[in-house]
C-alpha cells in the first residue's frame, strides 16, 4: 500500500470513528410490557425505599426501569428492574455487575 | 483565524463547552430528565477531558502524516493549552464526583473498582503535567520535561480504561480512542520502517 492510501485511510477512520456509535444502551431488555401494566415511578420508589434502597432517578431503558440509587449496603449502582413486577434483575457499581437475576 | 492566534481568544474557545455546563450548575439541582445535575455533568466533563487530551496527542503523529501543514503546526505550538483545558476538564469532573457521592466512605467504598482506580490513577498522572505545563517550569526541567510530560501516554490508556469499564461499554471510549491508536500504530510502524537505504531500480 502506498503512503497516500495509508494516509487517506487514516483520515477516513480518524472523522467517521466519532460518528459511528449508537446511543442505546443495550445492557439489558426486559419483556415487553404493555404501558398500562408498567409500575408508576412512585410505586417502584416507595418499593425500592422500603427495601432500604435511596432512589436518585430512573428512566427507561431497553424496556426496564433503570435506577440511579444507592443499594441498603450503601453502594452506588445503576439497577434495573422488571418494569410491572419490580423484580431486581441486573445491578451495576460503575461497571461492575453485583447482581444478575437468574445467576448465583 | 488572526483573532485566534491571541492565547486569550483560545482560552475562550477551550472553554466554551464548560458554559452550559455551568448554566446546569448554577440552575436547578436536577435536569429536566430528573437526574441529578452533578451526575448528569460527570458524561460531559469526562469527554471533553479525554477529548482535549486526545488532541493534545494526536497532534505530533499528524504532522508526520502531514509535515508542511500550517494549521498542524499552527495547532502544535498551542499543543500546552489543549493539555491545561483536558486538565481543567479532567478536574471539574473529579470534584463533581465527589461532590456527587457527597461522601469519603461512599468513595473510599468503590475506589478499588476497576472503572475507578483507573480514573484516580489518569487524574494523578495529569496532575504533574498539568503544573509543568509552563514556560518556567520547561526552563527548569530542561530535557526531563518532555520525559515527565510522556506520562500523558500512561494517562491516557488509563482514561481508555476508565472510561470503558466505568460503565461496561466499549462504543463511545472506542470511538475517541481508536483514531489516536490508529495514528500512533502508524508512528510506531513509521519509526521502524524509516531509516530504509535507497535503492537504484535494476
Amino acid at each position: 500500500m502506498n503512503t497516500a492510501a495509508i494516509r487517506a485511510l487514516l483520515l477516513a477512520a480518524a472523522i467517521a470513528a466519532p460518528f459511528s456509535t449508537a446511543q442505546a444502551t443495550g445492557r439489558l431488555t426486559c419483556e415487553t410490557v404493555a404501558p398500562d401494566k408498567w409500575l408508576t415511578e412512585d410505586a417502584l420508589t416507595k418499593k425500592l425505599t422500603a427495601d432500604g434502597w435511596l432512589v436518585r432517578f430512573m428512566k427507561k431503558d431497553g424496556g426496564c426501569w433503570e435506577v440511579y440509587g444507592t443499594t441498603p449496603e450503601g453502594q452506588r449502582v445503576e439497577a434495573y428492574f422488571h418494569p410491572a413486577t419490580g423484580e431486581k434483575l441486573l445491578v451495576g457499581q460503575r461497571g461492575k455487575i453485583l447482581f444478575r437475576a437468574g445467576e448465583k | 483565524m488572526r483573532f485566534l492566534n491571541s492565547k486569550y481568544a483560545l482560552w475562550l474557545l477551550l472553554a466554551l463547552p464548560a458554559v452550559p455546563m455551568a448554566a446546569a450548575l448554577t440552575g436547578s439541582p436536577r435536569d429536566p430528565a430528573g437526574q441529578p445535575v452533578t451526575e448528569m455533568l460527570l458524561h460531559p466533563t469526562g469527554e471533553f477531558a479525554a477529548r482535549f487530551m486526545i488532541v493534545a496527542m494526536i497532534l505530533s503523529p499528524l504532522r508526520q502524516l502531514f509535515p508542511r501543514s500550517g494549521f498542524l503546526l499552527w495547532m502544535m505550538q498551542r499543543r500546552r493549552y489543549f493539555g491545561i483545558a483536558a486538565f481543567a476538564y479532567a478536574l471539574a469532573h473529579t470534584a463533581l464526583y465527589i461532590v456527587d457521592m457527597g461522601s469519603a466512605v461512599s468513595i473510599l467504598g468503590e475506589f478499588f473498582i476497576l472503572g475507578i482506580w483507573t480514573g484516580w490513577l489518569a487524574m494523578a498522572v495529569m496532575l504533574p503535567l498539568a503544573a509543568t505545563s509552563n514556560e518556567w517550569a520547561v526552563r527548569q526541567l530542561g530535557r526531563g520535561w518532555s520525559a515527565l510530560q510522556r506520562c500523558v501516554y500512561p494517562a491516557a490508556l488509563a482514561t481508555l480504561i476508565h472510561w470503558i469499564f466505568v460503565h461496561n461499554n466499549l462504543g463511545p471510549a472506542l470511538a475517541h480512542f481508536l483514531p489516536l491508536a490508529a495514528l500512533e500504530t502508524y508512528r510506531v510502524w513509521k519509526h521502524f520502517t524509516a531509516p530504509t537505504i535507497k535503492r537504484t531500480a535494476q
